[in-house]
């Protein structure tokens, strides 16, 4: 079973996620902004396999999230995929810098997001 | 003896009387033009235009400006929610204004700054700048702190930020002051729906924020202030926001762009001096300065207002305070109008000499003037038995109710257009200060505004007191 | 004696009558404000009523539409996959229990089906679609659009374009020339995106000036739909009059790369407009077209500081690593500190050519020049 961490502050998008990453094969955490997943990723001593954050949202922003996930000392950082309708040069730029590892645009097609988790949950075995 | 009170008598029933008229013309003309420019801004709003520009190369880069000084107690959360904010392309210039708590050592702290080689180029004149810091953590990338030498105002501080600044446009605000996360998507679009016309500057309603819950500087719940007097406060913002000046920028006659909250052409501002430092309210007198220019330059320009609430400040809620931000206030708006009086009522300046002045000058500078002399003189008639009391009284009647009802109609625009507030309590409460205001509230701000005037005549140093802040402490516990 | 409501009026009317001009002028605003005020708390109170009754049908409503999306479209096992999504017959059956004949019901769920489409594309995307003509959710929208009210018809006009429905030319090209600003904008949205022939038919007939604001909105339409013809822009750049399509197209031209364009903005550095001769520079310079350069540094002494700012950074942008002396000279001696910071920040763009010219000012200035090639160095520092 894969645990996946996703920082979503719509509301829409987490339902549509959760259901096509179900159980028993996943376990989607759910933070509806950039507090409630840093709270989680640190109550869970970052033992997440993935984490799929969208940039904007209150509190801390994806790029926040994201950097701290990968200062964090591990054998091997959590691989970060980043969902966000905010898709602008920079902002993907900036997030590679960060060490991104996948960047989708909404809308996303279901089955692509779950190619490329899968993808990433590989790589990272 | 008999003659002189004739005379007075006579003046009173016909001067003061065609001037309470006009200025009862004027609220009933701007409540309905803000009606319209609030109605206008509603149909050009839809939920998808937002997200639109928040994903578009085309958006323009704007700069956060933010003064702080001995700020420490907030200061974190509030360049946190800063941060936070939704737009493709900004920056924060941060200015620490010589503050002398930890403010800067807790941001080098807390952001990973370090200071770097900034080409700092003085195009408007300030108080020397110390350092510059950047952060080493490409998150906060869009982080900038500018420490300088305190200069004993917010407009130097702000024009050593517009000197720091990257990008065309910038926004001004307070450290202290919380904004909606979509501030600045909301501030730039009617910019760039403007036709024609450079908007040089905009602003949207302020609030008050003291009941109101922040959670490490995000708002999670508003709330009319409880205590008396912030309260008073929230609805005067009401009344001079929604209504005033949404009436105002329908006819592009914007007085003034609130210190708390605004958008600004950089461009501009440089062409024309930057803020005051020595102006008492450097807001209104940047502006004024500003609209100048482009009348003298020939640039058709405006100045723009929303409605939508985007900006919560903390309101005095001691009599002490508030008094002397009011004073100041009074005190800003008269030195204001002494330097620019060479704008008052001349044609080459347009809308800004033939409307915006004259207005200001009679109906917001002089109406304390006129009030009390008007009470001293009532009274004075009164006592020598030259009164018709029931007319007085009917008079007094009608000022009372129709302030009420410009009060209560602002309230009502605000509140078709946003349904602010959770339970009808919570609006009613803000609904009885109408009638209270006249009574309690209206004559404290006239006496202040006097003594501001007092204060500007005989010239006298004020010490800069520095508003006390309560600070936005981190939410209660929630239960 | 007894007093009766009408002995009341009469006195009233007879003070009134009576009373000198400033006393019946305060008496009829009395009125009026009382009413006024009376009216504005009944409106107030309707308002918020309407307000909480609308929340109260959300709460119940989206739940149950939600589960109905999710077990019906997005996670429906049953399916067909070998239908194109458009076609496949849905099981409407469990859309009954949605109030649906209440307009209010089918706003509701257009609303959400809409919230949908922007987070999920793809076969998802299509389906909820389908979903909506299946429903007969577009009638209603059909109807706003015969709307007088102009704000109708642009509701209309909007979830037309998101939901990809396709409408007559016939129906949508008066609306793109209306009078009305909004209405005008929705309709060229809706145009783009929906017109089979030739979306960008009307950069033709535009006279009035695309606003920054329209062209965000285009832009996203343009280069967000899949199954678009996209046009050689140097048709509007060489021939349109109209200076904001003109600076418009140059956009698209680099979004899209599209090269064969570059002769007509290279055309336009003649140009008299010094906004559009800027925005041409700063087009060819993200467009990378080395070719231009001796020609930008040619025209630069002519021009006005912001072409010359776009010119130095357009050669920053290039990166030939040709022109190094050019910005050197213009770093080293130009008055301007805007011109010695954007030459400074060309010439370090240019780093790989200009290792040695770097290093020789590193050595070699002082002062603020050297303060401004820090800046430009510092990978911290992003403006």
């Amino acid at each position: 079973m894969s645990k996946i961490l996703l920082v979503e502050d719509d509301e829409v998008m987490p339902k549509i996620i959760a259901r096509i990453l179900p159980p028993p094969e996943y376990e989607v955490d759910i933070a509806v902004n950039g507090k409630e997943a840093i709270q989680k990723l640190e109550a869970n001593h970052y033992q997440y396999d993935l984490l799929i954050t969208d940039i904007m949202m209150p509190y801390a922003n994806g790029f926040e999230i994201l950097s701290k996930v990968k200062s964090h000392e591990r054998e091997k950082p959590i691989p970060v995929i980043i969902v966000s309708n905010a898709g602008n040069e920079d902002m993907i730029m900036e997030g590679f810098k960060l060490g991104v590892d996948d960047f989708l645009k909404k809308p996303i097609i279901p089955a692509e997001l779950v190619i490329r988790v899968k993808r990433l949950l590989m790589r990272n075995k | 003896m008999n003659s002189v009170q004739e005379i007075l008598s006579a003046f009173y029933d016909s001067a003061i009387f065609v001037y309470g008229l006009t200025l009862i013309v004027v609220y009933g003309v701007l409540a309905v033009l803000s009606i319209i420019a609030i109605r206008r801004y509603l149909n050009a709003t839809r939920p998808s235009q937002l997200e639109n520009l928040m994903s578009s190369p085309l958006a323009p880069g704007i700069s956060i400006l933010a003064p702080a000084y001995n700020e420490g107690l907030t200061i974190i959360a509030n360049v946190r929610s800063l941060l936070t904010l939704n737009y493709p392309k900004y920056e924060i210039v941060l200015i620490n204004d010589g503050s002398t708590d930890d403010s800067l050592e807790q941001l080098i702290n807390e952001f990973d700054m370090v200071a770097v080689d900034f080409a700092y180029h003085e195009k408007i004149r300030s108080k020397p700048v110390r350092a510059i810091y950047k952060s080493r953590n490409q998150a906060y990338s869009n982080l900038l702190v500018i420490d300088k030498v305190n200069g004993k105002s917010k407009a130097d501080a702000v024009n050593a930020g517009i000197n720091a600044a990257a990008f065309d446009y910038f926004v001004c605000t307070d450290v202290d002051c919380v904004l909606h996360k979509d501030t600045l998507l909301e501030l730039i679009k009617p910019v760039m729906q403007e036709g024609g016309k450079r908007v040089i500057a905009i602003g949207a309603t302020l609030r008050i924020a003291n009941s109101s819950e922040f959670d490490e500087g995000v708002m999670t719940r508003m709330r009319p202030p409880r205590a008396l007097l912030p309260r008073f406060q929230e609805v005067e913002y009401i009344r001079s926001f929604v209504l005033g000046k949404m009436g105002w920028s329908a006819i592009n006659c914007v007085p003034n762009v609130s210190g708390g909250l605004g958008l600004f052409d950089r461009e501009i501002v440089i062409k024309s001096g930057g803020y005051d430092h020595k102006s008492f309210g450097e807001d209104m007198e940047l502006l004024t300065r500003m609209c100048g220019f482009c009348e003298d330059n020939k640039i058709p320009y405006s100045v723009r207002y929303i409605p939508k609430t985007l900006c919560w400040t903390e309101g005095p809620s001691s009599l002490k305070v508030f008094g002397r931000q009011r004073t100041r206030w009074a005190r800003g708006l008269a030195q204001l109008m002494y330097a620019h009086k060479s704008i008052f009522l001349r044609p080459r300046y347009g809308r800004l000499g033939l409307v915006v002045f004259p207005y200001n000058f009679f109906f917001e500078l002089l109406a304390p003037v006129i009030e009390a002399s008007g009470i001293i003189i009532y009274l004075w008639l009164g006592l020598t038995g030259n009164v018709n009391w029931p007319y007085a009284i009917l008079l007094l009647i009608f000022v009372y109710t129709y302030a009420i009802m410009i009060s209560t109609l602002s309230i009502l625009w605000d509140q078709l257009s946003f349904h602010y507030y959770k339970s009808v309590k919570e609006v009613l409460s803000l609904l009885i200060m109408p009638f209270l205001e006249f009574l309690l509230y209206h004559p404290l701000i006239t006496f202040y505004s006097l003594k501001g005037y007092l204060f500007f005549l005989t010239n006298r140093r004020s010490s800069w007191g520095n508003m006390q802040r309560q600070g936005f402490r981190k939410a209660k516990t929630t239960t | 004696m007894e007093t009766t409501l009408s002995d009341i009026l009469q006195d009233i009317r007879s003070i009134y009558y009576y009373a000198p001009l400033a006393i019946k002028v305060a008496i009829i605003f009395i009125i009026v404000a009382v009413s006024a005020t009376v009216l504005a708390y009944l409106v107030m109170l309707r308002s918020r009523y309407r307000n909480y009754r609308q929340q109260r049908r959300m709460a119940r409503m989206l739940p149950k539409i939600d589960e109905l999306l999710m077990n019906e479209i997005i996670a429906n096992p049953n399916i067909p996959h070998d239908v194109a999504p458009s076609k496949v017959a849905l099981d409407l059956e469990p859309f009954d229990e949605l109030p649906l004949h209440k307009r209010w019901g089918r706003e509701m769920l257009t609303e959400r089906i809409i919230h949908y489409r922007n987070n999920v594309s793809g076969t998802a995307g299509d389906l909820l679609r389908n979903l909506y003509l299946q429903l007969d959710l577009d009638k209603d929208a059909m109807r706003k659009l015969k709307s007088r009210h102009w704000n109708k018809k642009v509701e209309a006009l909007n979830e037309f374009t998101l939901m990809d429905m396709p409408i007559a030319d016939v129906t949508i090209l008066p609306l793109a020339n209306s009078r009305n600003r909004e209405l005008r904008a929705a309709a060229r949205q809706a145009y783009i995106k929906l017109s089979k022939n030739e979306p960008f038919k009307f950069f033709d007939s535009v006279t009035d000036p695309l606003l920054p604001w329209d062209q965000v909105e285009l832009y996203r339409i343009i280069t967000t739909t899949t199954d678009i013809a996209i046009p050689n822009f140097a048709r509007w750049i060489t021939y349109s009059s109209n200076k904001s399509v003109v600076s418009f197209c140059m956009k698209l031209v680099v979004h899209y790369n599209q090269l064969a364009a570059v002769p007509a903005i290279i055309k336009l550095l003649e140009n008299r407009d010094h906004t559009l001769r800027a925005e041409a520079i700063e087009a060819l310079g993200r467009l990378k077209i080395a070719e231009v350069e001796d020609r930008l540094v040619h025209l630069y002494t002519s021009q006005p500081l912001f072409c010359q700012i776009a010119i130095l950074k357009a050669l920053g942008r290039i990166r030939s690593g040709r022109h190094i002396d050019f910005l050197r000279n213009e770093f080293l001696h130009s008055t301007d500190f805007d011109l010695r910071k954007a030459a400074a920040r060309a010439i370090v763009k240019n780093e790989i050519m200009a290792r040695e010219v770097i290093d020789e000012l590193l050595a070699t200035t002082t002062g603020e020049n050297l303060l401004i090639l820090k800046h430009c160095m510092n990978p911290l520092i992003k403006y």
